[in-house]
């Protein structure tokens, strides 16, 4: 085991090689630049490819093309440049490409702030471009060992599923520094409970069967298998069409995949949540880390709370929202993102409330008034801006 | 069926569902005789396609390995299908003007900066035509389009003394020809130096639209019309051509193999990297 102190930059870039990832083409932005910059001094380490973009389309695109052409690929960019990746994130969800999306969110609206973490970008995530008719797979670490953990998972899961897996971080995570450790051999990466899975080649030129299985090897182009991949609707055997009959079996494809196998992907970490907590604080990201401090704190205080701290974001975890209780969201963004999916998710006779930081995280003093004013059943007051409807 | 088409296409889609009279196929042919006289099998090509009547209606015609890309940056898709390549296998793609030259121009123009090894062909129709006939970006000037009810009145990329050809060998590209889909064996030559060049190169060839273009520009759906046009506004790089505007075809660029292929280069640096610091 190396264990090192390094950024979530850092510690993505290192999950990423470990995870066999041999082309990183990207952009520069705050606060993802880092992860370029690592790339480019540690893939031509290992044989790898370092590409720079002329924008962030492009850099998806190369990943594209290296992944059609049988490498493992990421690329890395923050809000400004996600939104760029629509068009060939569309085509990679539609063609079912696995590569892996770093998003280090950064606070918004638009542009907003280089340097300061949000969570803007948690609907954009489950829906990154046009057409619908597809899941998304979106992990969120909260911490520089976690941003490596989730990068080799997303790998593992985007080769399985054959698709682009989304690491939606924030701006602490991937600049933040902490302690860092790096498994060496076999045996301590199987410690860590993570996987590795090399690139398989699909056999044939039909394109993938009406089905929700996964597992099955992706379109490689350079093996005369006589493969096509496009982003029409294809017939099975890669034809683009325009029968209806044919959309719809991509459009199972693309959504089932995901759903029936939702147990590969769906992780999270619950607090104090045997004893029917009154009162749930739920949080991905940075502000989780605050969120879990507070909710100890006030446990030895002997208040009924508890937590859940989601790991993967898409598909949303509805089942884990068992207990009625009042539900207190805190994100980084003051719209409300996360706190729509849990009051569509939270079991009847449950409430919800959110709280919204932008730029910084909340404190567990803030979060403790909070809590009281919940629990004493009173209405909590808008903080930092005026939100009345949570 | 061609014995061309027999051998390296797919029966399902030749014929091709292109308007009748439409240039497409003889510019399509045009690419695979090329491939055909150099030799190479349907294993050694790796087919890209954009979006438009070029792109839609060449996509997966390859027996071999295919791919179309989004509007504009299939060049991007095989700048990193390129590197995850062997170096040995051909990437030739065709596509339309406005993918080339509008949307996906910014591309382009970096893959002929890095050189990167594919050969592009223009299948250009002068316009955005599989969307019902508006105006593109070497749609002569004064010709009505749909977009364009009172003639085309914008620059476009190849008149008033601009050439794309220009702006692409200034950017890098290694070998920059134009002919359009009427011509002979003189094009297909042209597209067996292109393959041939490891590295950028593009072929324009300007082909006759009769459904949208011909109707709105000439007034006429018959393709002898259109055919007629295309001949008289045909003339060598050299000639300066009719007044209204030029086809002006022939090789325009032959640096063939004279720069770094970009994954050679990477690669090369790459295992530079990995000796110095081993």
């Amino acid at each position: 085991m190396r264990r090192t102190l390094d950024t979530g930059n850092a510690a993505i870039t290192e999950g990423a090689i470990l995870a066999g990832c041999s082309l990183f083409a990207g952009y520069p932005i705050t606060p993802a630049t880092e992860i370029a910059e690592n790339m480019s001094r540690r893939l031509p380490q290992v044989g790898g490819y370092y590409v720079q973009a002329e924008d962030e389309l492009t850099a998806l695109h190369i990943c594209i093309g290296g992944s059609l052409g049988g490498l493992k690929t990421m690329t890395a960019t923050s809000g400004p440049g996600f939104i760029l990746y629509a068009d060939p994130l569309g085509w990679a969800l539609g063609s079912e490409i696995p590569l892996v999306v770093v998003n280090a969110q950064r606070v918004g609206p638009v542009s907003g702030i280089t340097g300061a973490p949000g969570q803007g970008e948690f609907y954009m995530s489950r829906y990154p471009t046009q057409g619908g008719n597809y899941e998304t797979i979106v992990l969120a670490p909260n911490s520089v060992q976690e941003a490596f953990s989730i990068t080799v998972e997303a790998f593992y899961l985007a080769e399985r599923f054959r698709m682009p897996v989304i690491i939606l971080a924030d701006q602490l995570v991937t600049d933040g520094w902490e302690s860092l450790s790096i498994p060496e051999t076999p045996a301590e990466l199987e410690a860590m409970r993570l996987k590795v899975i090399p690139r398989r080649v699909k056999e044939g030129p039909e394109f993938y069967p009406c089905t929700d299985a996964i597992d099955i090897p992706p379109v490689v182009l350079g093996h005369n298998t006589g493969a096509a991949c496009s982003d029409w609707t294809p017939t099975p055997e890669g034809y683009d069409t325009e029968e209806v009959d044919f959309q719809h079996q991509h459009a199972y494809r693309l959504i089932y995949k995901v759903r029936n196998n939702k147990d590969l992907i769906t992780r999270y970490e619950s607090y104090f949540m045997d004893d029917n907590p009154e009162l749930i604080l739920v949080a991905y990201g940075s502000p989780s880390r605050v969120v879990v401090s507070a909710v100890k704190q006030a446990r030895e205080k002997g208040w009924k709370v508890g937590a859940l701290r989601l790991i993967s974001l898409w598909p949303f975890p509805d089942e884990i929202f068992k207990v009625p209780a009042k539900y207190l969201s805190v994100e980084l963004n003051y719209d409300g993102q996360l706190v729509r999916e849990v009051q569509r998710a939270m079991p009847a006779g449950s409430e919800v409330h959110f709280f919204g930081k932008c730029g910084e995280l909340p404190t567990v003093a803030e979060l403790e008034e909070l809590m009281q004013a919940l629990l004493a059943g009173k209405g909590i007051k808008a903080r930092n801006w005026e939100w009345e409807a949570w | 069926m061609d014995y061309l088409a027999t051998k390296y296409l797919r029966p399902r889609k030749i014929p091709s569902t292109a308007c009748s009279g439409c240039g497409l196929g003889q510019a399509h042919k045009k690419v695979v005789m090329a491939i055909d006289e150099l030799g190479l099998a349907t294993g050694d090509v790796i087919w890209g396609t954009g979006i438009g009547c070029a792109g839609r209606q060449t996509f997966n015609t390859w027996k071999g390995d295919n791919f179309a890309g989004t509007h504009g940056r299939a060049y991007a898709i095989a700048t990193g299908l390129r590197i995850a390549l062997p170096p040995d296998k051909k990437i030739i793609m065709t596509v339309g003007d406005g993918d080339a030259f509008g949307i996906g121009f910014l591309h382009l123009l970096n893959c002929a900066r890095r050189n990167v090894d594919m050969t592009v062909i223009v299948l250009d129709n002068l316009g955005y035509q599989s969307t019902g006939g508006q105006y593109g970006w070497t749609t002569p000037r004064g010709y009505r389009t749909d977009s364009s009810p009172y003639g085309m009145y914008e620059p476009n990329w190849t008149q008033d003394g601009r050439d794309v050809l220009n702006i692409l060998r200034e950017a890098g590209a290694t070998f920059l020809a134009r002919y359009t889909s009427l011509q002979g064996q003189e094009a297909v030559e042209a597209i067996k130096k292109a393959i041939l060049n490891k590295g950028f190169s593009l072929v324009h060839m300007p082909y006759p639209c009769v459904t949208n273009f011909a109707e709105r520009a000439l007034g006429t759906r018959k393709p002898v019309e259109i055919y007629k046009w295309f001949m008289e506004h045909t003339c060598s790089m050299h000639e300066k051509g009719p007044a209204d505007f030029a086809f002006r075809t022939g090789i325009y660029y032959d640096a063939s193999n004279s720069r770094p292929e970009f994954a050679e280069l990477v690669k090369g640096w790459v295992a530079d990297i990995q000796r110095r610091y081993s």
